[in-house]
């Protein structure tokens, strides 16, 4: 796969991943927990920034640790029972997400252990410090894992055949395009914006999201299938 | 107005029931409309006057749910304040 290509897929697995909803539900209920007890919105914005900052570190952390697993079975070339693997894999999430991302209610709430969804919103209550924010980010996104697993694996297959530097721009792109839900609801909410707005927004758009995300997984499977399976089955015959 | 006997049944019946706390139910309330930025100053009057009428719904019953109490107080709510209202009924269905 040539390196434009490799890029192209990276940026798509990062947009699917930007698309799902978990880390963003976790920073509007700390947005409005910080204005609600009175913080500054300078202390709003560290708190939020420290969040982002969480969020950011673990998507690289999970797809370097990915990339780095991928490479030590694989080395630099990818065989295609592996790459067909994978698109299962996201044809599976990617229907899971179309029948079930969102819980039929009212709100945004997530199909997601309820424990877990628990755990999030208590500590999101308890978050008083930037330290804590930044812990805050770095589980929501292991809480989001069960589909962010799809974009991340396939990222990381496309990552190791990459020339080393490469590998790094690679990196920083999935990671600076995973943040990119996060990042407009953090200018929001850094800008002054009401959070009701925010929120009314997603509720009024999240089956679109979820068919977004959805169509996306199932479009990224496709594409890797033809392109790295059917492409490498036809061109060694 | 503090000393109302009051049962809670929280959410899911999963955690103990606790006694009625207009402070808790004043500073919740306080709190969704300070989150979609109404002025301090209005915020503490739409949240004493819902708490107060959440008492005086609150004073033939021996107990309520959780969800009850934010349903009745989000309904109150939402006659001062449209915006606090919704974000005071996503709360708990955020994430």
């Amino acid at each position: 796969m040539d390196i434009p290509s490799s890029l192209a897929i990276v940026a798509l697995a990062a947009l699917i991943h930007a698309s799902f909803q978990l880390s963003v539900s976790v920073l509007t209920l700390l947005g409005g927990h910080a204005i609600g007890v009175k913080k500054t919105q300078a202390r709003v914005l560290r708190l939020t920034t420290a969040f982002v900052a969480g969020t950011a570190v673990m998507t690289m952390l999970l797809l370097s640790f990915a990339a780095l697993v991928f490479q030590s079975f694989f080395a630099n070339a990818v065989p295609a029972f592996a790459w067909a693997l994978v698109c299962g894999v996201l044809a599976g999430i990617g229907l899971a997400v179309w029948m079930f991302y969102y819980r039929r209610e009212k709100g945004t709430s997530l199909w997601v252990p309820r424990p877990v969804a628990s755990f999030l919103s208590d500590r999101t209550k308890a978050t008083k410090r930037s330290a804590e924010a930044f812990s805050l980010g770095l589980v929501s996104t292991i809480g989001e894992l069960l589909f962010i697993i799809g974009p991340i694996v396939v990222s990381a297959l496309v990552l190791i055949e990459l020339p080393a530097l490469w590998q790094l721009a690679a990196i920083a792109l999935y990671t600076a395009v995973s943040l990119l839900s996060l990042g407009i609801v953090w200018m929001l909410i850094g800008s002054g914006h009401k959070l009701s707005q925010i929120q009314h927004w997603r509720e009024s758009n999240k089956y679109f999201l979820q068919f977004a995300a959805g169509s996306g997984l199932l479009i990224l499977g496709f594409y890797v299938y033809v392109s790295e399976v059917l492409g490498s089955t036809i061109g060694g015959l | 107005m503090t000393g109302l006997a009051i049962d809670i049944v929280k959410r899911g019946g999963q955690r103990p029931s606790e006694q009625f706390s207009h402070t808790k139910l004043h500073a919740s309330i306080l709190a969704a409309c300070l989150s979609v930025r109404t002025p301090p100053g209005q915020a503490e009057v739409i949240a004493r006057t819902v708490t107060a009428s959440l008492i005086s719904w609150l004073q033939t019953k021996p107990e309520v749910t959780s969800h009850d109490l934010r349903r009745i107080a989000s309904q109150h709510l939402h006659t001062h304040h449209p915006d606090a209202a919704y974000i005071y009924e996503q709360h708990r269905i955020t994430i």
